[in-house]
């Protein structure tokens, strides 16, 4: 037996998801781009429905988060779990149905929303036809990832490597929150009502909510990090049982933290002093994971002068850091009183999903690329190129969403001095303007590294094509 | 009653049932990370864990 052969994985469908990942991440920030200069210039709604600030925002979460996020997370799950249990996938054919499906789900979500077919609840827009769609492919996608770790061979991979484990937290979670918020009584084909009600309904639509982030954009992307930053590093991973420490805390704290969204309103007063005080004791792990990664390049940090891949990924995790230490702050009940219904809030996710989400999800593809299509990077300055666009698009983004944010909730809570406002609401939308521009100048800084990367990935995999069909050619 | 002791009362007797299963939930998911955690830090699991981080470097 030949002890020296490389494994082979079924790279086919982690291939198909990597190019959709990079190609959705293109349409939904176009989307977020064109919705962020319809706030600075409304006009540019043009009068069509499908095509309104209240649809194109949808559109642009359901896109960025769910088609980019969601393949993203597919790619890099189906391509790790492979390696780190040194087995092909338990079902390639079933994987290659979960991404095909999952792919017919996401665009038709996105036609419907546009059409104003919507539940109403935030992040979960889907009507129930789709939404029982998507939650069967995921249970596909999860299955099969469980499995594949159940047939590896226990004797040569007896532990099984962190990064799964946060995947499958994450699958797992996002399986129960996601059909529990969307139980639903359907009425006709295209529009259904909540089994829940009231406060009960906004309890369960933020426990959904945040966890989507905790979850879905958190847990998901740290198996990302606890994968491909050592291995981008060539280094192992700082602190294993770091690592260990920082999933079992996330996975015990981050579903209390829900309530932190509905400070202030009908729900128990207590539920949301239990979400602050949660949130701000996830501090801890997050900063945790977030130096685990970091101090990963100890000893080797000369390398982020050279690896542009690496340095996205090292970026990811000082955005991780700043906006888990923003968001705590902003549950506490004294700053969720200014911050909360401003642009506070929208700047605060920004840094999140541009920042972390997508800063670690662009490292990690760029690092697939070379490694499924065995080649080099078309072009290493264009990435270079991308990364100085994306982050500096990311923080003028932040910053534009911070001072107008800031100025908002002082605005409307300012007092003159017989006791009446000092501003109408119309005089605090009109002082947001030349933010808006500036968030919308950030976002399109994002967009445009976001096509230099599409474009850079196609002629890469043009090239390895060609590469590799010239042998072929030789001996034809 | 001193202020503090006001702040930390409790009327048991009026805990509903879902009270009392959030604080039976509450308090088990706590003792829960306390065992996790402390089987993760044990020095004698050190070895054992910090091995794993290697193992990802040869896989390709």
């Amino acid at each position: 037996m030949d002890t020296t052969a490389q494994p082979q994985y079924d790279n086919g469908v982690v291939k198909y998801l990597t190019v959709g990942a990079i190609v959705f991440l293109v349409i939904g920030t176009f989307f977020g781009t064109f919705a962020a200069s319809q706030l600075a210039w409304p006009a540019l709604n043009f009068d069509i429905a499908e095509i309104t600030f209240a649809r194109l925002r949808v559109m642009h979460t359901n896109t960025v988060i769910f088609a980019f996020g969601g393949m993203t997370l597919m790619a890099t799950a189906f391509y790790t779990v492979q390696r780190t249990n040194g087995v092909k996938l338990w079902s390639n054919s079933m994987a290659w149905w979960t991404a095909i499906l999952f792919t017919i789900g996401l665009l038709l979500t996105v036609v419907s929303i546009s059409l104003g077919m919507t539940t109403g609840k935030e992040y979960h827009e889907q009507e129930w036809p789709l939404a029982i769609a998507i939650a069967v492919v995921w249970t596909m996608y999860t299955f099969n990832f469980v499995m594949t770790i159940a047939i590896r061979n226990k004797e040569t991979h007896s532990h099984v490597y962190v990064s799964n484990w946060f995947f499958l937290g994450m699958m797992i979670a996002i399986t129960y929150l996601y059909v529990v918020n969307g139980l639903a009584i359907p009425v006709s084909l295209f529009r259904s009502y909540s089994m829940f009600a009231g406060v009960q309904d906004a309890m369960i639509q933020w426990w959904w909510g945040h966890n989507a982030v905790g979850f879905f954009l958190t847990a998901g992307f740290l198996a990302i990090m606890y994968y491909f930053v050592p291995k981008q590093a060539q280094r192992p991973i700082y602190s294993y049982r770091l690592s260990v420490i920082h999933f079992w805390a996330l996975m015990f704290g981050y579903v209390w933290l829900g309530a932190h969204h509905l400070q202030y309103t009908a729900l128990p007063d207590w539920t949301g002093s239990l979400g602050a005080v949660i949130s701000l004791a996830m501090i801890i792990p997050s900063w945790g994971g977030a130096l685990n990664g970091m101090l990963t390049l100890s000893g080797a940090w000369d390398r982020l002068r050279t690896d542009y891949i690496l340095r996205f990924l090292i970026i990811s995790l000082a955005f991780y850091a700043m906006s888990t230490f923003e968001g705590p702050v902003m549950a506490a009940k004294t700053v969720n009183a200014l911050s909360h219904y401003t642009d506070w809030t929208v700047g605060h996710v920004h840094s999140g999903a541009l920042g972390w989400v997508a800063m670690v999800s662009i490292g990690a593809l760029y690092h697939m690329v070379m490694k499924l299509w065995k080649t080099e990077m078309y072009s290493m300055q264009l990435i270079n190129f991308h990364f100085w666009l994306a982050t500096i698009g990311t923080v003028f983004y932040i910053v534009a969403m911070w001072v107008s944010g800031i100025m908002q909730g002082l605005m409307w809570r300012a007092y003159d001095e017989y006791g009446t406002l000092a501003y109408t609401f119309a005089e605090s939308v009109a002082a947001m303007h030349p933010y808006y521009a500036m968030r919308a100048f950030g976002g399109l800084l994002f967009f445009s590294g976001a096509v230099v990367m599409l474009y850079n990935v196609v002629m890469t995999i043009r090239m390895a094509n060609a590469r590799a069909s010239k042998p072929v050619e030789a001996t034809a | 009653m001193s202020s503090i002791e006001h702040y930390f009362s409790t009327d048991w007797s009026a805990l509903t049932g879902q009270d009392w299963a959030g604080l039976i939930i509450t308090v088990l998911v706590f003792v829960g990370m306390l065992i996790t955690f402390s089987l993760a830090l044990r020095p004698s699991k050190r070895k054992e864990l910090e091995e794993q981080k290697h193992k990802i470097l040869e896989d390709d």
